[in-house]
């Protein structure tokens, strides 16, 4: 600690998460040198508005790597003039964090390569800040708002210039039923030159709603957030409340938690892997995982009385004790083996559609780590990303879980990566039903705290989950800030598309399956 | 009689598609639409409104007329269930090609009329694969041609020409490619696919709608029963009636029922059991096909059969 070339104002250790404050001067400085040092990565990082309190603004970054469990959060007030160094120079995973940050609080990040608005779009009026305390909107804005463009200067797309290069514009309304985002590709002939992207188009405000929900309502709403990965974002969110307030989760549901995460990864990679089958065309594989995922639906309508796992998670523990219809799970899940293993031997088969998989959506592992790309998508990349080792929570220490790692980077590593995740959690849940377990459900009484935070975080199927809370003086709630995996993986896509083929762009986009709604919260 | 023939091809080309799509879902485990759904929907693209972009000039709509009357003029000159090459001078393959051409080449124009990137990309991917689909066709239908001597599609159908010799499997493989590749099918196109990234020939229809889009889709069912149809008189024309009682006819149209029901089906494995080609490699295939159609011929010079 003595070669450090930054001053420490104050530092804090809570569980797994390192407190450390900066002067504002100080911040990049402090986040390039943790970074550097542990060789880790940024996981995310927020805003909250303390000046009823403190009088300031304060930023964080979460900070963690593969083999330490622990993070490591750089914090720093600022108070005057609005602004602090960008840290996006050093760390490009920073960039979106930072601009969002920028349309929340109007803290300006200096230093950062493109500025523009990201959140929202030219309609949204200037000057208004919607995280902030203090924050409500004009009968005059609401206007403008709804009569759109407000903002004179329109977003600046990247633009390639030059003999033969056109741009085709795709979205934000698609042929599907999907959510919008609008990519506009810059190609020659069939050969995507570059890719630039907009999301947001459906911004739900959702953390500014957490603040006006107690903790326990917030649950139904963290539920929620993304359909298909609804369990991982509940269990992220009560797991970020029961360690602010020190909440020991009881075995039990500590095990139906696990059990009801890897049900949830189970049936996603199988939609995932027949999805990429309509990517290349190959239909029968499409019907056969389409087939595979509503089976597992209906099971989590029998046990959970939910298709999408809601309603399990609930404050320091789970609502229902799914533990009991072990029997259901494991005859439907012994079925559903069965075929998952013909269908997986359909496709590894298929030599046309691994042909169109191979080499195709390239993301090199220096770029997937400079970007800060999460899950599967790092782990098909060549990076040990996975929340369920790196940070054990749970039980997957009990599990002994191992994660899969492979090199290749492209499509099919990302399909098989998704395979061998699927295998595991099959592993996982029927060891998880040979176990015997105390009969809690929930923990006993607790108050919350005041002034007190603390992070959550699982694995969710398409990758890591954060959610940091904080109460406020009355216990309630005083700030929730929720990062998705699309949120970080969103940046890789254009660098997996650049070069590839136009019509090879879907299949790409299959293989990483990010979430719009994942992204625009 | 026989010269209305093509009304067969009309009013049925909808159900072939029918059929074909009901066989694909059979393999997926699906029970399907109904196979007279294709009508029910032309049905209704008739009655439904055009929404048509303020940019698209003549073009745009005069080309589901010229598309459609085009495949219908080449089903004109197609001998269905009854040959005569006396009386049915006009039957002529090169014609035939040329017919098919021009509506391709208007469809192209439709697609890249309205400025729509979707409608460009696939009038580009249009004419890449046309460029190597039609000396395809020609050439297996040439071979058949110099064995009939004849370029008259009911003297070709008439005389057997090639069949039962090795020129006439290479020429038959060949053609299955460019039939794939005509109608829009895997591994070529993805019929199915609402991925506007990746369509050829729903890319160029993107923007009809209502009745001009009807028009284009039965078109692409003419169109595809059509060359069912020539490959049935070229490659197994067995039991085509030569006079026209009533009897033979009879019997022709039932014959030509389970030669059309059989290539239906071929087409709906083909397009199960594979996924689509990366576009760059549809060269490879198409190529192939090509090589295989230039043996055929080469192979019918040389052996004389």
């Amino acid at each position: 600690m003595n070669d450090q070339n930054y001053r420490v104002l104050s530092s804090e250790t809570r569980l797994n998460e390192e407190y450390i404050e900066v002067a504002k001067e100080d911040f990049r400085t402090a986040c390039v040198s943790v970074l550097k040092r542990h060789d880790a990565f940024l996981r995310l990082m927020f805003c909250t508005d303390e000046r009823a309190y403190t009088g300031c603004f304060r930023i964080y970054a979460v900070f963690s790597d593969s083999r330490i469990n622990r993070f490591i959060v750089i914090n720093s007030a600022v108070k005057d003039n609005l602004a602090y160094p960008s840290i996006t120079p050093d760390i490009p995973a920073a960039h979106w964090y930072e601009r969002e940050i920028k349309d929340m609080f109007g803290l300006v990040p200096e230093g950062h390569p493109s500025p523009q608005r990201l959140v929202f779009h030219e309609s949204f009026p200037e000057g208004s800040f919607p995280l902030r305390k203090d924050w409500s909107i004009s009968e005059d804005d609401l206007k403008q708002w709804s009569e759109g463009m407000v903002v004179k200067e329109p977003y600046k797309f990247m633009r390639v210039e030059g003999e033969g290069i056109f741009e085709i514009p795709v979205g934000p309304v698609h042929a599907g039923i999907i959510e919008p985002g609008h990519f506009r590709f810059s190609a020659i002939g069939e050969t995507i030159f570059y890719l630039d992207s907009r999301f947001f188009y459906t911004h739900k405000g959702i953390e500014k709603q957490f603040e006006k929900l107690s903790f326990g309502t917030g649950v139904y709403l963290s539920e929620r957030v993304s359909g298909t990965s609804s369990f991982s974002h509940s269990s992220a969110y009560c797991m970020a409340f029961e360690r602010m307030c020190g909440i020991e989760l009881p075995d039990r549901a500590a095990a139906i938690r696990t059990l009801v995460t890897e049900m949830e990864r189970l049936y996603n990679h199988i939609g995932d892997i027949g999805n990429m089958c309509a990517g290349s065309g190959l239909t029968l594989g499409y019907a056969k995982g389409a087939l595979i995922k509503e089976r597992l639906m209906q099971l989590n309508e029998r046990v959970t009385g939910s298709r999408y796992l809601r309603g399990v998670n609930t404050l320091g523990g789970v609502e229902s004790d799914i533990l009991q219809k072990s029997d259901d799970i494991r005859s439907t899940l012994a079925h559903v083996v069965k075929d998952y293993r013909d269908f997986m031997d359909l496709i590894l088969h298929s030599l046309s559609h691994i042909e169109r998989m191979e080499t195709t959506g390239y993301v090199a592992k220096d770029i997937a780590a400079a970007l800060g790309i999460t899950g599967l998508a790092a782990r098909a990349s060549g990076i040990d990303d996975d929340m369920r080792k790196c940070h054990p929570h749970l039980l997957y220490e009990t599990l002994g879980f191992e994660s899969n790692v492979l090199t290749k980077g492209d499509d099919y590593a990302r399909m098989l990566a998704r395979a061998a995740d699927a295998d595991r959690s099959i592993l996982m849940i029927n060891e998880l039903l040979d176990m015997h377990f105390s009969k809690d459900l929930i923990a006993g009484s607790y108050s919350v705290p005041s002034m007190q935070y603390a992070l959550g975080y699982s694995e969710s199927p398409r990758g890591s989950l954060f959610y940091w809370v904080k109460s406020d003086h009355e216990g309630s709630v005083f700030r929730v800030k929720l990062r998705s995996p699309s949120y970080c993986n969103w940046s890789a896509m254009p660098f997996a598309v650049n070069g590839d083929i136009v019509p090879d762009f879907p299949l790409t986009n299959k293989s990483f399956n990010l979430s719009y709604s994942g992204c625009d919260m | 009689m026989e010269h209305l023939q093509f009304l067969i091809i009309l009013f049925f080309a909808p159900l072939v598609q029918g059929l074909i799509k009901k066989f694909k879902a059979h393999m997926q485990g699906r029970r399907g639409p109904s196979i007279f759904q294709t009508y029910f929907d032309l049905l209704r693209l008739f009655k439904k409104e055009m929404v048509i972009s303020e940019t698209a000039s003549w073009i745009f709509r005069a080309a589901p007329y010229i598309v459609f009357s085009s495949v219908l003029c080449a089903a004109m000159i197609v001998p269905v269930i009854s040959v005569n090459s006396e009386g049915w001078i006009m039957s002529d393959v090169i014609a035939l090609i040329y017919i098919l051409a021009l509506g391709r080449f208007f469809m192209a124009l439709a697609g890249l009329d309205t400025g729509t990137a979707f409608g460009g990309e696939g009038s580009s991917r249009e004419m890449t694969v046309a460029i190597m689909v039609e000396p395809m066709i020609m050439l297996s239908i040439f071979t058949a041609s110099i064995a009939a001597g004849s370029t008259n599609l009911s003297r070709i159908a008439e005389t057997h020409a090639i069949v039962y010799s090795p020129s006439h499997i290479m020429a038959l493989s060949a053609f299955i490619v460019a039939i794939i590749a005509e109608t829009g099918r895997i591994p070529v196109d993805n019929p199915d696919t609402h991925l506007e990234l990746t369509m050829i020939h729903e890319g160029m229809l993107l923007e009809y709608s209502g009745r001009y889009l009807a028009f284009m889709e039965w078109a692409h069912y003419i169109k595809q029963m059509l060359l069912f149809t020539v490959a049935i008189d070229i490659f197994f024309p067995y039991g085509i009636a030569k006079i026209g009682t009533f009897e033979d006819v009879a019997i022709s149209a039932a014959i030509y029922a389970g030669k059309i029901l059989f290539l239906s089906a071929l087409m709906a494995v083909i397009e199960s059991s594979r996924a689509k080609l990366r576009f760059f490699q549809l060269s490879s295939l198409l190529g192939g096909a090509f090589v295989l159609s230039v043996l055929a011929f080469l192979l019918y010079i040389m052996m004389g059969r």
